[in-house]
């Protein structure tokens, strides 16, 4: 009897074990073939073959524009690195400025007391509903107002502020105990030494959850950049990834190089950070 | 407080002291709020400049004809912007009745859905009340069907009006029909309405020519979210238990052993000239040997790297697998219909007005399937209570029954937390990938609301009508979540 129930696990454990592995291929899929794709001579890109037949390394120098296009002999007018630094940059500066005032922010609306504070809570709340589409049209006339446009700043300030993140890490704050905060106010410590010593130290996952989730936001982010920028110096690579594609025409195995190059960080910093991420997002979803 | 105690010399000592008390904690308080103000400000500035004034300001721009252009005169234009986009105007002679019916049959429309979800998830009583909406419903539809001989009409209104007093009685068997029916009613209230139409083309034409498309558009590629939110549950509950790989060294020699035989395999296959089987078999083994050495984990990550690593990037990927000349899936296709003498050619995916929105919802879910609502299904999973499924196991539960009695109504609230997400996502939308992919063509088949917005704000520089549209998507949004919200709750509490 009890072999046979261990038999049937050990069956169950290998059927689970091929139906995930056989998921695992199938949503891979896509990427396989676009790395596969962009290491073809251009001759083969049309052809359905997985393994490219005479491999070539030679579409990622054409696409970063160290050596010309064999087609054209002209160098593709991308500026590949310009673009990274770009998003990297912004993405880096909204993440900062977003994480510290969400968490100043948090640490009102969770650890102290005052008149008026749920009331408050309850309004960043609310806008949370409202969608982005509503706030774009103003928001860009303000940033014409302040001449703003085809700046960075244009781009991080008005992303600096956000109510996800205040909420997400007030969840993570009230878990904390509130004993805490007593025994430290009579041991002396001012407000923001409780902020910076005690509480942000343990809150440190949903800070760390938050920092990816924005960081992730502001570096794919596409359509704010796109209505805020003319000057190609300025676009981050989802922009540019827009306007490669019409500069291209149909060649396949450059676009793919270029795809691979831009999704290759996102995948590295995805498996060394998911454990951090699977948590934060978890939290913000059930205890939503 | 304080300054009036010291003030009065005839308060007797106690109320002195009460009252300094109470001016100290006056005090105290006013300097938490003080501290408070210092911590919540730099967020509040910007929550105020860039969310909630902004909002004050659109409302106020959609009654305005606020343009970009310099040849536009500013004006308040009161309502006209939302009549421009929400109303009709007679053609021809213009038959009110037929308007009339036509405003009554969606409303009866859209009574019958909300009513059959009650009736679905609520009580009894619900169930009654849905029940009778439904039958006036289908009364409506006959009536309506007979005025302007519609066979179609009077067909879905019998039936609706059937469904509707069998839904009545409670101890009926037609009582089984609480998930079909709905489902079956809404469908014929549909092709009613379908049934409808013309009559209403022939009569009226909306102000707006395109507005009405474009939110079928939009709910239409909202199609894709029950697949979505299912595939996810479904992936949820493979990834919920850790595979019993066993002790540690078992583990490294079983991943050891996928990994020398799926490159022994593949090489062979390799050398026997199937170089791409070979390929996917490697890949394969080494999915395997990752997941017998790090378990779930591994999985995981890999079904969350689509959601992750979304953007323009994938887009312009999918843009490249979806090219009906060069595309690998038409190429296949083409291949596989080759290979059986099937005569049709594959789909033009993007180019084609019948493929477009089929061709973005499957990248949706390829793109979601595995994203943030799998991890929030494994959260919910996690907090199904291990006793409740021990005891249906005693009971003699099949596995069928566990889930239907035990784990579905435990992941109720994620269940509709994933919803509403999803369906507020759903209709603000779709942005991106038409700005993206398509243009919102061919023929405007895959522009949204969301991108509609865009093109009257930032091409044709009109602000204000853009702004009006923003609002209808936000009520149309506030309406969904809230009904979502109502039944979300009768779920919870069961």
């Amino acid at each position: 009897m009890n072999q046979n129930k261990s038999g049937i696990r050990r069956y169950g454990f290998l059927v689970r074990l091929l139906v995930l592995s056989v998921l695992g291929v199938v949503i891979s899929l896509p990427f396989v073939w676009m790395v596969s794709a962009s290491f073809k001579p251009r001759a083969e890109v049309e052809n359905i073959n997985l393994v490219p037949i005479h491999p070539t390394a030679r579409n990622y120098p054409i696409v970063l524009s160290i050596v010309p296009d064999p087609g054209t002999g002209k160098f593709v007018p991308m500026q590949f690195g310009r673009w990274y630094f770009n998003s990297v940059f912004i993405a880096v500066g909204t993440t900062l400025f977003q994480v510290l005032t969400s968490a100043l922010a948090a640490f009102a609306f969770s650890r102290l007391q005052w008149r008026g504070r749920d009331t408050v809570f309850l309004m960043y709340l609310a806008t949370m509903m409202i969608p982005g589409v509503v706030l774009m049209i103003p928001n860009y006339q303000t940033m014409v107002l302040f001449h703003f446009i085809n700046t960075y700043h244009g781009l991080i300030i008005p992303a600096a502020f956000s109510a996800f993140g205040t909420f997400l890490l007030r969840q993570f704050m009230l878990s904390i105990s509130p004993a805490l905060d007593e025994a430290a106010t009579i041991d002396g410590a001012s407000p923001w030494m409780i902020f910076w010593d005690i509480i942000m130290p343990l809150a440190r996952p949903g800070v760390i959850a938050l920092t990816i989730i924005t960081f992730l936001g502001a570096y794919q982010s596409f359509f704010w950049p796109l209505i805020m920028l003319s000057d190609s110096q300025l676009y981050p690579m989802s922009v540019g990834m827009l306007t490669l594609d019409s500069s291209y025409g149909q060649q396949t195995e450059l676009i793919m190089a270029a795809t691979v190059m831009n999704v290759v960080p996102l995948i590295v910093i995805f498996v060394t950070c998911q454990k951090f991420l699977v948590s934060g997002l978890q939290l913000g979803g059930v205890k939503g | 407080m304080g300054v009036n105690a010291v003030g009065n010399p005839l308060t007797n000592g106690r109320n002195i002291e009460v009252s300094n008390s109470k001016g100290r904690r006056n005090v105290r308080a006013r300097r938490q709020t003080l501290i408070a103000i210092a911590f919540l400000l730099p967020n509040l500035l910007g929550f105020l400049a860039f969310t909630f004034l902004p909002v004050i300001f659109s409302f106020w721009m959609s009654f305005t004809n606020w343009s970009l252009k310099p040849a536009v005169k500013f004006e308040y234009v009161g309502l006209r912007n939302f009549i421009d986009l929400i109303g009709v105007h007679a053609i021809g002679r213009g038959d009110p009745d037929v308007l009339f019916i036509y405003v009554l049959s969606i409303i009866g429309f859209l009574g019958a859905g909300i009513g059959a979800l009650w009736g679905n998830i609520a009580d009894w009583k619900g169930t009654r009340l849905s029940s009778i909406i439904v039958g006036i419903a289908g009364l409506g539809f006959v009536v309506a069907g007979l005025v302007h001989l519609s066979d179609g009409l009077v067909l879905g209104g019998l039936v609706a009006l059937i469904c509707g007093v069998a839904g009545g009685f409670k101890d009926s068997e037609f009582s089984i029909g609480y998930g079909v029916l709905p489902g079956a009613i809404l469908a014929l209230t549909a092709a009613g309405l379908w049934c409808f139409q013309p009559a209403m083309a022939a009569n009226y034409a909306p102000n707006d020519n395109y507005f009405y498309f474009y939110l079928y558009n939009t709910c239409y590629l909202m199609l894709g979210i029950p697949v979505s939110i299912g595939g996810s549950l479904a992936m949820a509950m493979l990834l919920n238990e850790e595979l019993p790989t066993g002790p540690a060294r078992e583990r490294a020699i079983g991943g050891i052993t996928c990994l020398a035989l799926g490159l022994f395999l593949g090489g062979l296959l390799w050398a026997l000239g199937k170089p791409d089987a070979g390929l996917i078999c490697v890949i394969f083994w080494i999915v395997a040997a990752l997941g017998i050495s790090f378990n779930v984990v591994v999985y995981r990550t890999l079904f969350y790297l689509p959601t992750f690593t979304a953007g323009v990037a994938l887009m312009i990927l999918w843009m490249a697998l979806y090219n009906p000349k060069t595309g690998p899936i038409d190429v296949g296709l083409a291949a596989i219909f080759g290979f059986f003498h099937i005569h049709a050619t594959p789909p033009q995916w993007l180019a084609d007005v019948a493929w477009a929105k089929s061709a973005m919802i499957i990248m949706g879910v390829w793109t979601g399937i595995g994203g943030t609502n799998m991890l929030l299904y494994l959260a919910g999973l996690s907090n199904v209570p291990k006793e409740l499924i021990d005891a249906a196991n005693v009971d003699g539960a099949g596995a069928l029954d566990r889930f239907r009695h035990v784990t579905w109504p435990q992941l109720a609230p994620t269940t509709f937390f994933i919803s509403i997400m999803s369906i507020i996502g759903g209709l603000q939308g779709g942005f991106d990938q038409a700005r993206v992919m398509t243009q919102g063509g061919p023929a405007g088949s895959t522009t949204t609301l969301a991108y509609y917005i865009y093109q009257k704000a930032f091409s044709e520089l009109d602000m204000g009508y853009a702004a009006a549209i923003s609002w209808v998507l936000f009520l149309i949004v506030f309406v969904a979540t809230a009904i979502n919200w109502k039944f979300g709750k009768g779920l919870d509490s069961e």
